[in-house]
């Protein structure tokens, strides 16, 4: 234990005083992540609005006002900004340039000094975007959480959804090992979760087909269920299947890139390294 | 005792994408891919034991630093053993990686953006070194390498140079048992080569490090390995001491001559390979065991003003090595 507290401390340093070399560039990406649930937003809000400012979906906890799309996108910054994860994109030009190379010669798996980068950019980054995130809460009003234990079961529910979400972009990442090429399954992947995790719109709103589809993948647990359950839209008999739901994708992503990671790793050529 | 480095019929065939130029068979490509298996090293056998300095030599593309990856674990290799401290190298154990390094003169690993002393803490983190040894092994490499002013400057501002010194120090930091070096004084100059030749033989000195290197540069092989392996073609051709080399390879002897007149050293010409003449002064290929011989005909036939006797540099004996190799195949 002492080890991993040394390791990711030290390597937390390190990051975070890489983030702030690039100060500006971060904030981009941090903006990047923000501009996504705000345009859902006002789409959502100007249906709402057109709607005489009525409630759109189904009666009950699939129903959202204007207060509650405001709730649900701005819960979903927050959210979306601590589950972030671009893994794939680096992975594979470091695979590519044979920049792995240094970093699987150490006795530490490279994932560990990617997730502090990870943890250090949502930290460095937080501090720029709070502030704005305050300030549209402030003007949109949205509806509070509905119940206290709810939104102190989303506070596990994010994390979870932090670590599945981290794991199978890592994943994706590895196939770089085989085609070195992966943007395209990247893209692939990022509109499927837009769609999928609840981005462009709450679930109850899409179609029944998708929203099927939602419930059967991992994109629902690593967005709109801890949202959800923040807000304490999930029906209390949906919290425990929420989870197990989870705890089951969290580990399928595991052994899935356990899996890969074994395979790829013999395939790595360490080409001009 | 068994060798620290044991190697076993290594064999390591990359698979190609291939195809021609133009737009045709780029799209032929896409339906048709073509692979060509390309041989990076073909079967290399060959045992280092602990505290060994051998220098590994070949032309560009012989599979030097193939060989060198698969012995630090970075490539799975096609066939073949081997245990670097009695360790698989490919299956990558924590405790084997904690007992090497490998410094690439192409590569490096400390971060570009901080300095080097901020990648030298994460390492401290990451080998789980001590405090105390940390410190002593710093203030010993500081002192070596003349590190003190580079430490606080963000690596991307060092020269290369100071970067190489930098990455040796980050590489030897956990104090390694094994070092393969692949090209360490690529690029640097030569005030700065001998510095790092000076460093290395210093550490295989003080801590017994078993040195495995490779090297473009004659001068950093003859520096520091008295054992040297050669390697063409993905094969070995030849595996001893550096000493015995041209013994086995080249058994002749250069013998410059400062002649006293033109006319005598074109006598010379009759009592030899002549290799260069310019003047009065020529320079004979002999070999190796009528040297003395021939040696003392000259001194009694010829009006001689100087004479050495050298063996053939270094240089022409690998060169001589490769082109038996080439001429075999």
């Amino acid at each position: 234990m002492r080890y991993w507290v040394t390791v990711y401390r030290a390597n937390l340093k390190i990051a975070i005083a890489q983030m702030l070399q690039y100060r500006f560039g971060i904030l981009i990406w941090a903006v990047w992540g923000f501009v996504g649930p705000l345009i859902s937003l006002a789409v959502w809000t100007s249906a709402s609005v057109a709607r005489g400012g009525g409630s759109i979906g189904a009666a009950g906890s699939g129903s959202y006002s204007r207060a509650d799309f405001a709730a649900y996108f701005l819960t979903f910054m927050i959210v979306g900004h601590l589950t972030m994860s671009w893994d794939a994109f680096e992975f594979a030009f470091r695979v590519r340039d044979g920049n792995l190379s240094p970093k699987l010669l150490r006795p530490l798996h490279p994932i560990h000094s990617d997730v502090t980068f990870n943890i250090a950019f949502k930290l460095t980054t937080c501090v720029m975007i709070l502030p704005a995130w305050v300030l549209l809460f402030v003007v949109l009003h949205p509806t509070p959480p509905h119940s206290l234990f709810s939104f102190l079961c989303g506070i596990p529910a994010v994390v979870m959804a932090g670590l599945i979400r981290y794991i199978l972009q890592y994943s994706l990442a590895v196939i770089a090992f085989w085609t070195t090429r992966v943007e395209a399954i990247n893209q692939l992947y990022f509109t499927l979760d837009a769609f999928l995790a609840g981005r462009i719109a709450p679930l109850s709103l899409l179609p029944g087909w998708m929203g099927l589809m939602a419930m059967y993948l991992p994109f629902r647990s690593m967005g709109a269920f801890p949202v959800e359950l923040l807000l304490g839209r999930v029906p209390a008999e949906q919290i425990l299947p929420g989870f197990i739901m989870q705890i089951a994708w969290l580990g399928a992503a595991v052994c899935v890139f356990r899996i890969m990671w074994r395979a790829g790793i013999k395939q790595y050529s360490a080409v001009g390294a | 005792m068994e060798p620290q480095i044991l190697v076993e019929n290594l064999r390591k065939v990359y698979r190609v994408h291939e195809r021609e130029s133009g737009a045709k068979a780029s799209i032929t490509s896409l339906f048709h891919r073509k692979y060509r298996e390309v041989q990076a090293v073909e079967s290399v056998s060959f045992n280092i034991e602990a505290g060994e300095v051998v220098g590994f030599l070949g032309p560009n593309g012989a599979g030097k630093t193939t060989s060198l990856k698969m012995l630090a674990g970075l490539l799975h290799p096609t066939a073949g053993v081997a245990t670097v401290l009695g360790h698989t190298p490919w299956k990558r154990d924590p405790d084997f990686l904690r007992n090497i390094s490998l410094v690439m003169g192409n590569r490096n690993q400390l971060m570009w953006d901080i300095p080097a002393m901020d990648s030298f803490e994460v390492n401290r983190a990451i080998y789980d070194i001590p405090e105390a040894q940390f410190r002593e092994t710093l203030d010993e490499l500081i002192s070596l390498l003349e590190l003190e002013p580079l430490l606080k400057k963000p690596v991307r501002g060092l020269s290369l140079g100071e970067r190489m010194k930098c990455e040796l120090a980050a590489a030897l930091l956990h104090r390694p048992k094994v070092l393969f070096l692949d090209e360490p004084t690529l690029g640097v100059d030569v005030t700065m080569q001998g510095r790092i030749r000076h460093f290395v033989a210093e550490q295989n000195r003080r801590h017994g490090a078993t040195v495995l290197l490779t090297s473009h540069y004659m001068a950093d092989v003859t520096a520091l390995c008295k054992r040297i392996i050669v390697i063409h073609h993905g094969k070995i051709l030849y595996d001893g001491q550096l000493s015995s080399l041209s013994d086995r390879i080249a058994p002749y002897k250069s013998v410059m001559l400062d002649m006293e007149t033109d006319e005598a050293a074109i006598q010379a010409e009759a009592y030899g390979e002549v290799i260069e003449r310019k003047g009065a002064k020529i320079t004979l290929r002999i070999k190796r065991e009528k040297t003395s011989e021939v040696v003392a005909r000259l001194l009694s036939d010829l009006p001689v003003q100087d004479m050495t006797v050298e063996d053939p540099p270094i240089e022409d004996v690998i060169e001589q090595v490769f082109q038996q190799a080439k001429e075999a195949t």
